[in-house]
Formats: structure tokens, C-alpha cells, sequence
């Protein structure tokens, strides 16, 4: 993924080396707040071993080999933010020592490798490994996975910018046509091509030592974990209780959606696939007539309530449009609490005597343990 | 940092310079074979230590770009990148080429290694990732080179697609052979120290000077590692599955010490009076030939653009 020199125009360059600049400022100051003195040599073993996880060739089935990135990881070790000055330098030292990634591509690689896949890597990992302990099986996945995520952000970043490049950038030659200057393929090319490699190899290479190595460290060396993971409790007895979602939240979560009626009346047209036989443009599909199944069974239930979310007469269609997303609200709302009902019902038959007073132990100790531990 | 006099001979013994004829990267002596995982990183790590090692002996010869001081020779150098990308003319890039093939010359850099460096590396990559941008399909305009039809439509290579390609095959290989000139010619530290004439701030210098440093120290790790599980392989094919698991903890492991390796660093730092300030090393004097060069620079890329515009 790394881009060289000439397969973008300067202006790009200059567009992407002018969006990372903010992010390197902050990130220096962030991280230098959250170590202090010791950030320098933190932040240099850090870049170095970043440089080195790119050379690690990690053995796919076929009997080849792959190498990873491993944004997603530094940024999982270390934060985003530091993982953000961790890439940026090992992707110098490739750039200016070792000839791989150009110097003006320089920003383009910054944005695509050092700021989008730690921080979108970085995002999923946090959302799916939430309210789980620092040894708990869920993390290395969520890890994997989020590296996964991020190395596809990238390479679509990277495909975006080559792909706008045939367009912005040419030429035009002497019979009128365009001659490109710099990548010529388009988005509708570089989009598919970029992705589909990096969602079936180099995304799953990311994903398997990423994963590997945050299992390995949960096994091996959990205070490594700790310098980005202060906070997290350390097995999943140490957890607090779970927040419950109360009855208010979820009552004001779907009164906002019943507020949000209205915007199904700016819909024009019908969907595909949902129109009736006589909205059928024959012509279009190369039809003469309406196919006879069609026609025979596209009527065959006419007793509907409010057809087309609408009275009958269709003389209100607004207050047929309401009255229809209430009585459905309703509705959907009586069988949810019924199959509850009915599945409370059969439960308590099954397991009647001495259910509520474990159900109570368990969340005692739960709440208290906490406590304990601090 | 510290301060290291740039050795006037040659340093690295011949054998670790010199790749084996077998181990061509590019594949093209004897058939590629599919080699296990362990080999190509341990490949990967000497071919990184031979690579660092020969470009500090070319940084210590006595020649033209040797002697320019390294911020000017930063600047200019991507000054000319610069200008080489907004070129847009065939001609004028081959002439940029043959440029920078006289600078390598008068630096006294192998003109078989720098030819070969750049010529290995552009038609296998970009050639073959801008092959099919020549079609119509991609490119329309004048067919050239028609191949028949698909799908009813004509195909064909466009004299266009052509062009596009070829401007964008000399642009790669000018802009690689710059940086080449600039890296084989200047000395790591020197060049960190030019790094500061760019505005990178003193601190983001001190991290790149010290993760180059440890780098090589982590590098010695893997090798180790890669050594030791090689040296207790005896299948040839290794297992993907045990290999997977080797990887990761590997690289793993390797975090562990480079963590441990930074903490020992700061206390080592701070046991020497760090006190969080950085400090670069204090630049050298310009001298009359750096005035020259940059005066040169500005001129060729004046007539470079100069020409381009009127080639059209």
C-alpha cells in the first residue's frame, strides 16, 4: 500500500501532507502529556518495532507468504495517538532509507497508513472489545477484527486518491482525447481492485497477527498490555456490573423514532421490486404484457386495513400516512410484550422454586466485588 | 545522538554486500520457489542490514553530492522532485533521467547499481500496474494496436494509454533515482540533521535518529528468533498453522523487548541529565560549493519547466 513518487500529482501531495500536519501537532502534544519525559524513547522503539512488524512474513494456506501492516496493532499497544507518530516514523525511515513509499507520497502514505488505520482500527476494536476484561478471549478478536477494518480503510483511502487522479489531472492529445498524467485508472477501477485484495489477503494477514500477538500477550506479558489499558480490569470477575438498559431510555429512544414519521412523506416514487402491475413499465424490460402469475396473485389479498399506508378513500393521505405508523407501532409493540409475557410464562414453569433467590445472590456479589478489589 | 566520522574506506566486508546469485530478489536467476516464512524474514533482515551498510561506505566516498552539506542537499534534491512531478512531457523527463545519471557519476555511485536499482524495480511494478491503463477500455482515444473485439466493442492498446504510461514509467523512475542519489550520499545522521532545515520539529528528529538506532538492535532480535526456530526446523515445509502461532508470539515478544528496551533507554537518558530538552547536532558552515549547487538547481529547474511549456 505503500504509494511511490509519480503515481500522484503534486497538488495531491501537497493536499495530504497539509491534512496530516494537524494530526502529527496533537498527537505530539497528547502523547507527550500522557508519558511525559519518557515518550521519546517509548515513541522510538515504538516506531522501530512498527518498521520491523512489516517485515514479518506471516505463512498463509498455498503455501505463500504475506506481510502485514500492523497499524491496527501499535495503535491497540500503544493508543492511536502515539501509533500515529510510531507509523509516521517508520514510514519516513522506508520512504528515505529504503526507497519504499515516495517522499512527496509521503503524506498520502501518513494519511492512509498512519492516521485512518490506527484510528478506524483503533474505534472498532474499542466498540466490540467494551465492557470486557484485559484477559478476556474477546479482546484479541476484537483486535483482529478492527485490524481487518482499518487496513480496508486505508487501502480505500489509497484507491480514492488514485482514482481521482485520471480526472483531475490530464492532458489532452492532439486527436481531442484525454492523456493521463499521473495513476490513470478511475475510481470505478482502483475501488474494486484495491479492496478486493485487501479484503481477501493482506486484510486477513493483518487480522491473524494482530490477533496472534495481543493473545500472546494476554498469555505471556500482560504488563506490555497495561500501557494502553490502565483502567481495564484485569479478569472478567474484577468487571462491574453491567449496566441495564433502564425503561425510560428505551421509552425516549422510540418516541424519537415516532418523531422522525413525518420524513417517510418526502419519499417519492416506489421502491424497486415493490411496484404494482399497472405502475410496470412493460417496455423497459422488454415485455409485452403483465406476466400472468403477476397479475393473478399481485391482488389476491385485498381486505388490508390501510392499503398503502393510507385509508381507503385516500382523501387524507398525511393522517392516513400517522394513523398507519401508530396502529403499526401498536401492533409491533403488542407482539413484543406478548412473546415476552409468553416466554416469562414458560420459564417460570420450568424452573419455578428457587429461581428468584440465585438470581438475587448474583447480583450482590457482582455489585460488591468491585468494592473489594479497590 | 552522537557524532560518528564518516569511515573514508569501505567497511562492510565484501560477503554481506554482495547478494548470492540464488538469492536474487527479483526471481529471475533459477526458478522461484515458494520459501517458508522463516526464510524470507530472515531474508528480509540481512538483505535490510546489507542494504544499510553499503549505503554508509557510498556515503563515505569522495564525490560531488558527498560533499554538498546535507539540508541543501535535501532541499534541492526535493525541490527537483518537485519540479519532476509537474512535469508533463516525455522528453524533458528523460533528460531530467539522464540527469541524474551524470550526478551519480560525478558521486562516484556504481552507474550498473543505480541503473539496475531503478529499472529492476519500475517495470515490475509500475509496468505491470499501468499495462492495462494502455486498453481503451480505460483510456480511450486513437486505437494503435487493435486486438480484436470483446463484447462487440473494439479493444485495442490507445496511442493515449500509451502515453499516459510512459510518462508515468519515466516520472517513477526519475523520482525513485532522486531519492537514490540522496540516500546513498548522505549519512544517516546528516541527513537527520538536514530533516531539521524542513521545519520537522527538534523532538519528531530525536524519535526518527533513535528509532533508526534500534532498529538494527530490535533487527539482531528477530534474526535471533528466526535463527533459533530455523535451527530447530527440520521439515522443509513448515506447518501454517504452527508458523501462524511462531509469528505472533515472535512478534509479541519482540514487543515485550522493545518496551523493556525503551524504559532501560530512559533511565539511561535520564542517569546522563535528560531532562526532556532535545538537542540535534549543530549544522556545518555552508560552504561556496553548496551556493553553486543551489544556484545550479534553481536554474535547472527553471529551464526544466522552461522546456516542458514549450514542448507543450
Amino acid at each position: 500500500m505503500h504509494i511511490p513518487d509519480g503515481y500522484l500529482s503534486p497538488q495531491t501531495c501537497a493536499v495530504m501532507y497539509g491534512a496530516t500536519v494537524p494530526f502529527w501537532v496533537v498527537a505530539g502534544r497528547r502523547v507527550r502529556k500522557v508519558v511525559k519525559n519518557r515518550y521519546v524513547p517509548l515513541l522510538a522503539l515504538g516506531a522501530a518495532y512498527c518498521f520491523l512488524v512489516m517485515m514479518f512474513n506471516v505463512p498463509i494456506p498455498d503455501g505463500t507468504t504475506a506481510h502485514a501492516v500492523g497499524g491496527v496493532l501499535v495503535a491497540v499497544l500503544l493508543g492511536p495517538w502515539a501509533a500515529v507518530i510510531a507509523v509516521s516514523t517508520a514510514l519516513l525511515i522506508q520512504a528515505f532509507f529504503f526507497g519504499d513509499g515516495g517522499v512527496l507520497a509521503y503524506g498520502a502514505n501518513c494519511v492512509n497508513m498512519a492516521i485512518v488505520m490506527p484510528f478506524v482500527g483503533y474505534a472498532v476494536y474499542r466498540a466490540l472489545a467494551r465492557g470486557t476484561s484485559l484477559t478476556s478471549a474477546r479482546r484479541p478478536l476484537a483486535a483482529g477484527f478492527g485490524a481487518y477494518v482499518g487496513i480496508n480503510a486505508a487501502a480505500l483511502c489509497a484507491a480514492v486518491e488514485f482514482g481521482l487522479q485520471p480526472d483531475l489531472f490530464y492532458k489532452t492529445s492532439a486527436s481531442g482525447a484525454k492523456v493521463p498524467l499521473y495513476a490513470p485508472f478511475h475510481l470505478s477501477q482502483t475501488v474494486p481492485t484495491m479492496l478486493l485484495a485487501h479484503l481477501l489477503v493482506a486484510g486477513v494477514v493483518d487480522l491473524v497477527l494482530t490477533a496472534g500477538v495481543v493473545a500472546y500477550l494476554q498469555r505471556a506479558n500482560l504488563p506490555v498490555l497495561r500501557i494502553n489499558h490502565d483502567a481495564v480490569p484485569e479478569t472478567d470477575a474484577d468487571l462491574p456490573a453491567p449496566r441495564k438498559i433502564g425503561l425510560r431510555g428505551a421509552l425516549i429512544g422510540m418516541v424519537g423514532t415516532l418523531l422522525l414519521v413525518p420524513l417517510g412523506l418526502l419519499a417519492s416514487g416506489t421502491a424497486f421490486g415493490e411496484d404494482g402491475p399497472r405502475d410496470l413499465d412493460l417496455e423497459k424490460y422488454g415485455l409485452r404484457a403483465v406476466p400472468a402469475g403477476l397479475s393473478k396473485y399481485s391482488d389476491w389479498w385485498s381486505h388490508s386495513l390501510l392499503p398503502g399506508y393510507d385509508f381507503k378513500d385516500g382523501d387524507h393521505p398525511s393522517v392516513g400516512y400517522y394513523a398507519s405508523a401508530l396502529v403499526g407501532t401498536i401492533l409491533i409493540a403488542a407482539v413484543v410484550i406478548g412473546s415476552f409475557k409468553l416466554a416469562h410464562a414458560l420459564r417460570r414453569r420450568d424452573d419455578a422454586p428457587d429461581a428468584p433467590d440465585a438470581l438475587d445472590e448474583d447480583r450482590g456479589a457482582a455489585v460488591e466485588q468491585p468494592a473489594a478489589a479497590r | 545522538m552522537t557524532t560518528r566520522t564518516v569511515p573514508s574506506g569501505r567497511v562492510a566486508p565484501d560477503w554481506l554486500v554482495q547478494s548470492e546469485v540464488g538469492l536474487c530478489p527479483c526471481g529471475c536467476i533459477g526458478k522461484r520457489k515458494k520459501g517458508s516464512f522463516l526464510a524470507k524474514t530472515l531474508d528480509g533482515a540481512s538483505h535490510l542490514l546489507r542494504q544499510a551498510m553499503s549505503s554508509e561506505d557510498v556515503a563515505g566516498q569522495p564525490g560531488l553530492l558527498q560533499r554538498l552539506d546535507a539540508r541543501v542537499k535535501l532541499v534541492t534534491l526535493v525541490g527537483l522532485l518537485v519540479v519532476a512531478a509537474f512535469v508533463r512531457t516525455i522528453p524533458v523527463l528523460i533528460g531530467v533521467y539522464a540527469l541524474t545519471i551524470v550526478l551519480a557519476w560525478a558521486s562516484r555511485l556504481s552507474i550498473a547499481f543505480f541503473v539496475k536499482r531503478v529499472w529492476l524495480f519500475v517495470p515490475i511494478f509500475t509496468g505491470i500496474v499501468v499495462l492495462p491503463a494502455t486498453l481503451n477500455l480505460i483510456t480511450p482515444g486513437t486505437i494503435v494496436v487493435p486486438l480484436g473485439t470483446w463484447f462487440g466493442h473494439q479493444l485495442g492498446v490507445t496511442s493515449e494509454g500509451l502515453h499516459g504510461a510512459a510518462i508515468i514509467v519515466m516520472r517513477v523512475a526519475v523520482s525513485i533515482s532522486l531519492v537514490v542519489l540522496l540516500t546513498l550520499t548522505t549519512p544517516w545522521n546528516r541527513l537527520l540533521a538536514g530533516l531539521r532545515a524542513l521545519f520537522v520539529p527538534k523532538m519528531f528528529v530525536l524519535v526518527l535518529g533513535m528509532a533508526y538506532r534500534y532498529l538494527f538492535y530490535l533487527l539482531g532480535s528477530v534474526s535471533d528468533m528466526y535463527t533459533a526456530r530455523k535451527s530447530r526446523t527440520v521439515r522443509t515445509d513448515t506447518e501454517v498453522a504452527s508458523g501462524r502461532r511462531f509469528v505472533a508470539a515472535s512478534a509479541g515478544a519482540l514487543f515485550g523487548k522493545a518496551h523493556a528496551m525503551s524504559e532501560e533507554v530512559y533511565l539511561a537518558m535520564v542517569s546522563r541529565g535528560y531532562n526532556g530538552d532535545t538537542r540535534t547536532l549543530r549544522p556545518a558552515r555552508l560552504s561556496g560549493l553548496d551556493g553553486l549547487w543551489v544556484a545550479a538547481c534553481l536554474g535547472l529547474g527553471l529551464l526544466v519547466i522552461g522546456c516542458d511549456r514549450a514542448f507543450g
